[in-house]
């Protein structure tokens, strides 16, 4: 049995007002997968993945279940640990609409505190992983990127960084929250080419949240369908595909013809 | 902001505001003493029975000043501030419909306004007017104008761009009747904390004018008045210095504090709809 | 960024245009010309006539306005007549005491109110908040003046820390000095604080909810490295945008306080002016603290840019 990184059992999330968000959502990563998760936007997909990493904003509350992350039980550790273990253990790539880099701070000042803090306190060794990665993530000028300003750079660029950043502590486990949702085609296919050759060649496991299913059909091995804050469904990704249970499944894999259309009137 | 301490908060204020214009009211039908008699005898009294706040260098009763006190403050705070506001609110929403060069022309005159330190303006014009309270409302009311047309440029121009003044704009409402049928009722409760916010600055600066010897004139009374007067004494009598201070620092606590709270109030509904 | 600095001058230029006509035309209001008072009780009427002659009073007002300008821009600011003096030298003389009154006040309120500021982001709705705003609420309805009055008698007449008036020059050592406008300075930060912190507060709380705090969780950064590097930097620059409206404060207060403690500053200058109706003076003065003002609101627009690389690189917020 191969090590299991993130495992979520049976967890609910409530508003806060009673008003229930996520119901009963059950999820496990193995080493070494790519595993996605669909559903339409407010599905829950995002706060499913944000409480497996204590991302959960205050107000909402997790009313039950359990969470397991690199083995170690989240409840069980103090705010200090959980920091330390989502730090250096996982990397987290958001989506690129967000204002994830600090519009102030030169890139590499942001990219190396994770490292400093979490693997070594040398500052020279963090510049040079910086750069290794930022050529690693196909960034041909590494010395140029590190001493910009998120705006000096393209929403592409940006989100390269983002990837190099979130693998600056070696982590076995990348998340990705839609990650390729406002880049161009091209860009696109570029970011997800990376987390697949991530994946195949280093073994980096990728839990992958998306809406749009062609490119999960594409790269993941096993996914999860979301709706209404329940996961309706979950399989092999090719078994699903051909073989939908669930009526909102179904409904989702009708509408793929017309997908790309969708997807550019929504963010066009 | 809770709800709750936003009601506190506007209560408190408006408790203090009620305190003053009750003391206003009251002093035009009894007043402990007389505020204008002079008498030698009983200068420097320390509170007592007969003088509840002790009598002043003149041997006036200070209770009795303070009150008659707070009907210039509150006379001048709520004149002034409707005047510059009159005024404030036409240039902004003139500036703000208008296009080319009178918006620029307004917005620049409105930023010239700005540049003068408030009471430097108000100074300005009561040298060129001469002292006294009229002239002090004057002056507090042309400090108070770019206030108010900062305000409503900006506001009507968010307005501008609602559906609601497309929708009339397109069967054919004219320019006057959607500022003033439109969007005037639509940002009022924004102009009225600003109104009720500025009263307190206006009353400071009324006060500040009147401590310099510009504003309120002597034999009437006025808080500032009161503390310039007894400045001299004020080593020797130190509590002379402090009722005027403290009645007049409650009346702008008051005022801001309903200004605050109302438009919190006001902010935290439009970030709810 | 230079086509913005030419953008912004030519802004300044036009407000200070329009502050040269409302000050030009205010101070013509002026019942009595200025021949006449100047000359005083020795005003013979063809002294009076020869001297409004000589002054430009007969022409027309623009040519006024015009020599006026002129004059401006080549220095010549007139002169006083109670003081009998250049009135940029009379300015100039005065100047130090205020702009050290200013300095003082502004090295106690910047620390305190980043202070405050930051304590009641990061403990909203708790009670070093509660204490922060309730500080807040008094600095601004306090008045300056009384405030100016109490501690007169209190620290420097009862406890005797302080000179009760007057001003010590640089000569006697800067510390005396300082010393000298000490008290007043706090006074004036009194009176400053509450617009500021109020700023920083909410700029900070704004700072704490931005997606990159997310990131400081994500990569489980300690909590005080996420806040003194992350949120306060994106915290620091809001608080350069009411430096002007600040200054602009600051010599209000100081007409007040100048004026309570005896200091020869230009705010007392200011009240003797308008006492006396000196107008040349008072125009000088005007147009002299107004430009002051708009310069600075010209110089902080700038910093504020240069200082935030969000729109130095990318934005077309203009």
């Amino acid at each position: 049995m191969m090590e299991k990184l993130l495992q979520l059992e049976k967890v609910s999330i409530d508003d806060g007002l009673g008003r229930a968000l996520i119901k009963n959502a059950s999820l496990t990563i193995f080493q070494g997968e790519f595993i996605g998760i669909v559903g339409e936007s407010g599905s829950g997909k995002t706060l499913t993945v944000k409480s497996a990493l204590d991302l959960l904003p205050d107000h909402l509350v997790i009313t039950s279940g359990v969470r397991q992350l690199l083995g170690k039980e989240l409840n069980g550790l103090s705010s200090k640990d959980k920091r330390r273990l989502i730090g250096a253990g996982i990397g987290f790539v958001p989506q690129n609409t967000v204002v994830f880099l600090h519009p102030m701070i030169k890139i590499k000042y942001q990219m190396i505190d994770a490292y400093l803090y979490h693997i070594d306190n040398d500052k020279k060794q963090a510049l040079k992983k910086a750069s290794d990665l930022l050529e690693k993530v196909g960034i041909k000028e590494p010395k140029r990127v590190l001493n910009a300003y998120p705006k000096q750079l393209s929403g592409g660029m940006q989100q390269r960084v983002n990837i190099a950043m979130a693998l600056m502590t070696d982590p076995k486990l990348i998340v990705a929250d839609e990650p390729t949702t406002a880049l161009d085609t091209v860009v696109q296919r570029q970011v997800m080419e990376l987390f697949n050759q991530l994946n195949q060649s280093e073994g980096v496991s990728i839990l992958f949240i998306s809406h749009d299913l062609k490119i999960v059909k594409q790269f993941c091995q096993r996914m999860y369908v979301m709706y209404q804050g329940e996961i309706v469904e979950s399989g092999e990704t090719h078994e699903i595909f051909t073989n939908p249970k669930h009526s909102y499944t179904q409904k989702l894999l009708s509408l793929i013809p017309t997908l790309t259309n969708l997807s550019m009137d929504k963010f066009g | 902001m809770s709800k709750l301490r936003q009601h506190k908060l506007f209560s408190l204020g408006l408790f203090l505001v009620l305190v003053v214009i009750s003391l206003c009211i009251v002093s035009f039908f009894y007043l402990p003493q007389d505020p204008n008699v002079m008498n030698t005898i009983n200068r420097f009294q320390s509170p007592s029975k007969e003088f509840l706040l002790g009598t002043d260098q003149f041997g006036r009763d200070i209770l009795s000043r303070i009150m008659i006190s707070s009907r210039y403050a509150l006379f001048i705070g709520l004149v002034s501030v409707f005047l510059g506001a009159v005024v404030g609110i036409v240039i902004g929403a003139l500036a703000a419909t208008a296009n080319g060069w009178l918006e620029t022309i307004l917005m620049r005159f409105i930023d010239g306004l700005m540049a003068f330190p408030g009471i430097l303006l108000a100074m300005m014009l009561v040298a060129v007017l001469g002292k006294g309270l009229w002239n002090a409302v004057i002056a507090i009311a042309i400090f108070m104008i770019p206030v108010f047309s900062r305000l409503t440029y900006s506001l009507v121009l968010d307005q501008k761009n609602q559906l609601y003044v497309k929708a009339a704009r397109s069967y054919g409402a004219s320019k006057c009747r959607i500022i003033f049928k439109h969007i005037l009722p639509m940002i009022l409760p924004r102009l009225i904390t600003q109104f009720s916010a500025s009263i307190g600055s206006a009353i400071l600066i009324e006060s500040s004018l009147s401590f310099l010897g510009l504003g309120v004139q002597p034999p009437n009374a006025s808080w500032g008045l009161m503390l310039s007067e007894s400045r001299q004494y004020m080593l020797t009598y130190a509590y002379l210095a402090v009722p005027p201070g403290i009645i007049l620092m409650i009346t702008v606590l008051g005022f801001n504090l309903i200004g605050d709270a109302w438009n919190d109030s006001i902010v935290s509904r439009r970030m709810a709809e | 960024m230079l086509s913005f600095i030419i953008k912004r001058l030519i802004s300044g230029l036009t407000v200070l245009f329009f502050i040269s006509i409302i000050t030009f035309f205010v101070l013509r209001w002026m019942p009595g010309d200025p021949a006449t008072l100047s000359l005083g009780t020795e005003g013979t009427p063809e002294k009076i006539a020869e001297l409004q002659e000589v002054m430009g009073l007969n022409l027309p007002w623009y040519q006024q306005y015009y020599h006026w300008i002129q004059d401006l821009f080549s220095g010549d600011w007139g002169s006083s007549y109670v003081f009998g003096e250049d009135v940029m030298t009379l300015i100039i003389q005065r100047l130090p005491v205020t702009l050290l009154l200013a300095a003082v006040s502004m090295v106690i309120v910047i620390p305190f109110a980043f202070i405050i500021g930051i304590m009641s982001a990061l403990f909203k709705e708790r009670w070093v908040d509660y204490i922060a705003r309730s500080l807040m609420q008094l600095g601004d309805a306090v008045p300056q003046f009384w405030l100016a009055l109490i501690f007169l008698v209190f620290f420097a007449s009862k406890l005797g820390w302080f000179p009760v008036a007057g001003y010590v020059g640089f000569d006697d050592g800067i510390l005396a000095s300082i010393h000298s406008v000490l008290l007043p300075a706090i006074v004036l930060a009194i009176g400053q604080v509450g617009p500021l912190i109020r700023i920083i507060r909410s700029s900070m709380l704004s700072s704490l909810e931005q997606d990159y705090m997310l990131m400081t969780q994500v990569n489980g950064l300690p909590k005080t490295l996420a806040i003194v590097k992350y949120a306060l930097r994106g915290a620091s620059i809001a608080p350069l945008t009411i430096i002007g409206m600040q200054l602009a404060n600051m010599l209000a207060g100081a007409i007040l306080v100048e004026n309570i403690f005896a200091l020869p500053g230009i705010g007392r200058l200011l009240l003797m002016t308008v006492e006396q109706r000196d107008l040349i003076l008072l125009q000088g003065m005007v147009i002299f603290v107004t430009s002051a003002v708009v310069l600075v609101n010209i110089l902080t627009d700038i910093c504020y840019r240069l200082a935030n690389p969000m729109i130095r690189f990318g934005g077309n917020h203009e």
